[in-house]
C-alpha cells in the first residue's frame, strides 16, 4: 500500500522548533514512501524556514503563507491544515508533542474523523508507544483507521544529521486561515529567574518527595556542602509554595546542564528529565526503586531523603 | 452564566496496579486509592473563582467511568461544586479520548454553558487530549495550558495566557462559549469547607447511562501494556544507610565536586 506522512514544523521568532526535526526522525521511522513538511506562517519567514527543512532533511517542504499566520493560533492551524491535505489521504501526520502541538493536534485529529495518538516515544510492530503513570508502564496503542494523527514526544527521537545533495524544491502557496474565534495578542515573556543556575557547578533539586516545607532545610544543609551550589525544584514544590517558580527546573522552567545534579524525591516526569537530562553527572535519591528520575541518573541511592540526607552530612563532616 | 468542570478520577500512586496481558487492561490492586486528577482541581477551583466574581454563575462538574468515580464528584460538591453530574461507563477497559469526550459532549451540547474547564492532562494516562477533543466537537474555540484567564461578559469574550515552553505565555482572547484546559500552579485550590461537606452527602448527583454505541470507542485500542525496560544504566549504591552515604561522598570526591 502506497503510504504517505505529513510532518508539521512549528517555530517561534522565525525559527524552526528542534522538536519539528526529532519528528521528522520519527516520521522516517514510520517507513512512508512519501513525506511532505508543511510549515504556516507569514513571509519572509516561511520561505527562509521552508528552504532550511528541505536543505537539511531532503524532503519536500510546502510552505503556507497567510496574513493572520504571523501568531501561532489552534483555529488558524487547524483550518489551514485541513486544507492543505485535502484530497490526500495520509497514513500520519505527525506534530511534535510542544505547548502548540498538543494545542491543536487533538482538534485537527477530530475534525479529520481520525484519532490522535500523544506524546508518543516508540514504535512497536505497527503499534505506537507511550508512557502511561508519569512513565511506570508503556502502552502499545493501535489507531483502527487507516489514518492517525500522532504527537512526538521531545526527546525520543534525535534530530536527524544534515542530508547531502540537494535540496528538493519547495512549494509556497497561498492560505485562507480561518480566524473567527481567536485573537492572538503575543508573546509574554517570563520573568527573569536567574538564581546562579548558570554558575553552579552542584544543584541540588528537590521534589514532592520532600514532603513539607519544614524539611527544606536539609536541602540548604546539603547545598551548602558544596563551594559552588544552587538549589532547584519540581513544579510541583512550586505549586505547593514551598519554593519560588525561579527555582522550577524543567520543560516549563529552566533548562540547566552543572556538574553535577542531584535530584531528591523527584519522580523523573518527562518535563522535568528535559531540563536536567545534560547535567554531567545525575545522583537520585528517591524511596521508590522503579522511580522513571533512576533510568537517567548514574547514581541512584533508594534512600528516604528525610533520613539520608543527615546521614551524608555527618558522614561528611566527620571526614573534614 | 453556566462553567462545566470536567473531573477524572486517577489513582494515588502507580505502586498499586499491575498489568493483565490479555486482553491488556490495568488492574488496580485492593489497596488502591482514588483521588482527583491534580490539573482538574485547579480547573474547578478556577471555577468557583469565576463564580465569586459572577454571583449568577453555577458550577457543574462532570465525571465519566465506574461507580468508583462517585467519590471525585462528591469531593468537586465538597469544594464548591453546584451540582454533580456522573456518566457511568463500567468498562474495564480502555476508553479513548474521543469517546470520553463524545459522552460529555453528548451532555453538555443542549445545556449552554458558557465556559468548560478541563485539566491539561490526566496524570494516569497523560493524553493531553480531552479538552481540546471536546472543543471540537461542540464546534468551541478552545486555549490549552491555560495560567490566566479574564473574562469579559460584555463582550463575550475570555482573555486568556497560556503558558509554553520556558515558562513563556501565549496572549489571546478567544470567544466565548469556549474550553481552556488549565495548567497547575493557576491558583491555590481550596479545601472543603465544613458547609460543602455536609451539603455535598445530602444531594444526589445526576447520573447519566450512556447510549448503547458510543462514537468513538472503537478508534483507537491498546494493543498491549508492559514495563518500561527495567535496565538502568546507573549504578545502584549497596549496603546500609551509612555505606551509601560513604559511597555518594565517594563519588563526589571523584568528581572533584567536594
Ligand atoms: C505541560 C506541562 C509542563 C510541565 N513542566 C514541568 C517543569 O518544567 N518542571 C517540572 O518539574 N515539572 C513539570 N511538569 C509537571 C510534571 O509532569 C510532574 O508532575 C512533576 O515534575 C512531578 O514533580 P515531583 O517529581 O516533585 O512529584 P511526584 O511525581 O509526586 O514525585 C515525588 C517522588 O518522591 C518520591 N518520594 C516520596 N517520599 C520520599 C522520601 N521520603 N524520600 C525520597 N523520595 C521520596 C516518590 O517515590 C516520587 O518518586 C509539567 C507538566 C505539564 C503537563
Ligand atoms: N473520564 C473523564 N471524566 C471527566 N473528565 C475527563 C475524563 N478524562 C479526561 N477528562 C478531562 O480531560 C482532561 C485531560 O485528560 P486526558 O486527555 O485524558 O489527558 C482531564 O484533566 C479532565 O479534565
Amino acid at each position: 500500500m502506497y503510504t504517505h506522512v505529513y510532518i508539521i514544523a512549528l517555530h517561534a521568532q522565525g525559527k524552526i522548533a528542534p522538536e519539528t526535526y526529532e519528528a521528522v526522525s520519527f516520521a522516517r521511522d514510520l517507513g512512508a514512501e512519501k513525506k511532505t513538511i508543511l510549515v504556516l506562517g507569514t513571509l519572509p519567514q516561511v520561505e527562509h524556514m521552508a528552504r532550511e527543512l528541505a536543505e537539511r532533511t531532503g524532503i519536500a517542504v510546502t510552505g503556507a503563507v497567510a496574513e493572520n499566520l504571523g501568531h501561532y493560533s489552534a483555529e488558524a492551524y487547524k483550518s489551514t491544515i485541513r486544507t492543505l491535505i485535502e484530497g490526500t489521504s495520509p497514513f500520519a501526520l505527525c506534530i511534535p508533542h510542544t505547548a502548540a502541538g498538543y494545542d491543536f493536534a487533538p482538534g485537527l485529529a477530530t475534525a479529520l474523523e481520525v484519532p490522535c495518538i500523544t506524546a508518543v516515544e516508540g514504535l512497536s510492530e505497527g503499534s505506537f508507544i507511550r508512557s502511561l503513570f508519569g512513565g511506570k508502564i508503556r502502552a502499545h496503542v493501535k489507531p483502527s483507521t487507516p489514518s492517525c494523527v500522532v504527537t512526538v514526544l521531545p526527546g525520543a527521537w534525535q534530530a536527524p544529521a544534515a542530508t547531502q545533495g540537494s535540496a528538493p524544491d519547495v512549494t509556497i502557496v497561498p492560505a485562507e486561515a480561518r480566524q473567527e474565534t481567536t485573537v492572538p495578542l503575543g508573546l509574554k515573556r517570563a520573568a527573569a529567574r536567574d538564581i546562579g543556575f548558570a554558575d553552579a557547578e552542584v544543584i541540588v533539586s528537590v521534589g514532592r518527595g520532600i514532603g513539607s516545607p519544614q524539611n527544606l532545610s536539609l536541602i540548604r544543609d546539603l547545598a551548602a556542602l558544596f563551594p559552588k551550589s544552587a538549589i532547584g525544584a519540581t513544579r510541583a514544590v512550586c505549586d505547593l509554595g514551598w519554593l519560588g517558580y525561579r527555582h522550577q527546573i524543567g520543560s516549563t522552567g529552566t533548562t540547566v546542564s552543572p556538574r553535577a545534579y542531584i535530584a531528591c524525591g523527584i519522580s523523573g516526569a518527562i518535563q522535568h528529565l528535559s531540563g536536567m537530562r545534560n547535567s554531567q553527572v545525575i545522583i537520585a535519591i528517591n524511596t521508590d526503586p522503579h522511580a522513571a528520575i533512576f533510568r537517567v541518573a548514574s547514581c541512584c541511592i533508594v534512600e528516604d531523603l528525610t533520613t539520608f540526607i543527615p546521614v551524608v552530612i555527618d558522614e561528611y563532616t566527620k571526614r573534614s | 452564566m453556566k462553567i462545566l468542570v470536567c473531573v477524572k478520577q486517577v489513582p494515588d500512586s502507580a505502586e498499586t496496579l499491575s498489568i493483565n496481558d490479555a486482553p491488556p487492561r490495568i488492574i488496580y490492586g485492593d489497596a488502591s486509592v482514588f483521588r482527583m486528577n491534580r490539573y482538574d482541581e485547579f480547573a474547578l477551583e478556577e471555577a468557583l473563582l469565576t463564580r465569586e466574581r459572577f454571583p449568577d454563575c453555577t458550577v457543574d462538574a462532570v465525571s465519566v467511568g465506574p461507580q468508583r468515580v462517585r467519590s471525585t464528584i462528591r469531593k468537586a460538591l465538597e469544594m464548591g461544586a453546584d451540582q454533580g453530574i456522573h456518566i457511568l461507563v463500567e468498562s474495564g477497559e480502555y476508553v479513548s479520548p474521543l469517546a470520553r469526550a463524545s459522552l460529555i459532549a453528548e451532555y453538555a451540547r443542549s445545556r449552554s454553558y458558557d465556559l468548560v474547564l478541563a485539566g491539561i492532562m490526566a496524570e494516569d494516562d497523560m493524553e493531553f487530549q480531552v479538552g481540546q477533543v471536546l472543543a471540537e466537537l461542540m464546534g468551541l474555540p478552545c486555549a490549552t495550558s491555560v495560567m490566566l484567564q479574564e473574562m469579559d461578559r460584555m463582550r463575550g469574550t475570555v482573555y486568556v495566557e497560556r503558558e509554553i515552553e520556558g515558562g513563556d505565555r501565549e496572549c489571546l482572547t478567544i470567544a466565548l462559549p469556549a474550553v481552556l484546559t488549565i495548567q497547575s500552579g493557576m491558583n491555590t485550590p481550596r479545601y472543603p469547607s465544613l458547609s460543602n461537606v455536609l451539603r455535598a452527602r445530602r444531594q444526589d448527583l445526576v447520573t447519566i447511562d450512556p447510549p448503547q454505541r458510543w462514537p468513538g470507542r472503537e478508534t483507537q485500542l491498546i494493543t498491549a501494556l508492559s514495563y518500561p525496560d527495567a535496565g538502568s544504566p546507573g549504578n545502584f549504591l549497596e549496603g546500609s544507610t551509612v555505606d551509601k552515604a560513604r559511597g555518594l561522598i565517594r563519588i563526589l570526591h571523584e568528581h572533584s565536586l567536594l
